[in-house]
């Protein structure tokens, strides 16, 4: 019991850290090219990069970044949905 | 070739879908006729029984298992295995099994027994194969009234439904990534080639109608 749970919680960390660097990293360079673009779109004054730096950083606080904590937090709460449905429902 | 390729994507496909259809939740109308304890000795099929005991020592070479046997609505018979799959593969964390044996032996309705047979619907995965001796393993039981109930299989209807959108999203992006990064570059490569050897044989360049060719694509003429 002990051992297949330390299994299943090693091995199930590791992948979603995993998934989940990669998506952070995805999702920021989604960001930093729709800001880029936005400057040569709309903006084209002052400085592209410290625009870009600064748009990051709103990006840094918003909700949306926050929500890729659900990563790990779905597949948790899936689980326990799971053993509650099968075993005590 | 295209022998070749076809069956590789064939055979591809064909483990995809008999993956998911082991693994996935299916639903059987069945009454109950008995239900026992059989030692099992794992030998060549030990991949088709639990292997993450949960409480018991690990990796066995033999365990009593339960089973419950039953026959179907067409009056043929399936014996289902009822084991813990536990916080192993597939994941129903299944920790119940004596539970459900209870359950399965409480709802017992044999032809002989002169009552009005009762039915029940018998969640499980797996298959059954008389040749390899594996068993579906039970997951959940409840009675219903009569045997032709429908059953909508809401699992496997979002299971399916969240894979296929996973997978595409990421086909997609990748599509998108190939068409924007590599493809230039191997355009880049097929005309510098060109340009070194200058040995035009089409106008599209080499590398270019060699990716073409891993792709499937017939160059255009």
């Amino acid at each position: 019991m002990v051992v297949a749970l330390a299994r299943l919680i090693v091995v199930g960390f590791v992948v979603l850290t995993v998934i989940y660097l990669s998506l952070s990293f995805y999702s920021r360079s989604v960001r930093r090219s729709k800001l880029r673009r936005k400057w040569e779109e709309d903006i084209r004054r002052g400085d592209r990069e410290e625009y870009v730096r600064r748009g990051l950083k709103i990006y840094d606080r918003s909700l949306r970044r926050k929500l890729l904590w659900g990563v790990y937090i779905v597949p948790v709460v899936t689980i326990a949905v799971v053993i509650y449905l099968v075993n005590f429902n | 070739m295209r022998y070749v390729k076809w069956t590789f994507i064939g055979s591809f496909w064909l483990l995809v879908a008999s993956f998911l259809h082991y693994t996935l939740p299916q639903h059987d109308v069945v009454r109950i006729t008995d239900t026992y304890l059989e030692r099992i000795d794992f030998g060549e099929n030990s991949i088709f029984w639990a292997n993450a005991p949960t409480g018991d020592a690990v990796n066995p070479q033999n365990r009593d298992v339960f089973f419950i046997q039953t026959f179907r609505t067409n009056e043929r018979p399936m014996i289902y295995r009822n084991e813990d799959t536990g916080w192993g593969w597939p994941p129903y964390f299944k920790f119940n099994t004596s539970n459900l044996q209870a359950q399965a032996a409480d709802l017992e309705s044999r032809s002989t027994s002169g009552q009005q047979a009762q039915w029940v619907v018998i969640r499980h995965y797996g298959w059954r194969n008389e040749f390899l001796s594996i068993y579906p393993n039970a997951i959940k039981i409840w009675r219903v009234d009569s045997p032709d109930v429908t059953i909508i299989p809401w699992i496997n209807i979002i299971i399916l439904t969240l894979l296929t959108a996973f997978f595409w999203a990421i086909w997609v992006r990748w599509r998108r990534f190939r068409e924007a990064r590599i493809d230039p570059v191997l355009e880049d490569i097929g005309d510098s080639l060109e340009a070194a050897t200058d040995h035009v044989v089409d106008r599209r360049g080499k590398v270019r109608r060699w990716w073409d060719g891993v792709r499937g694509k017939t160059p255009a003429r």
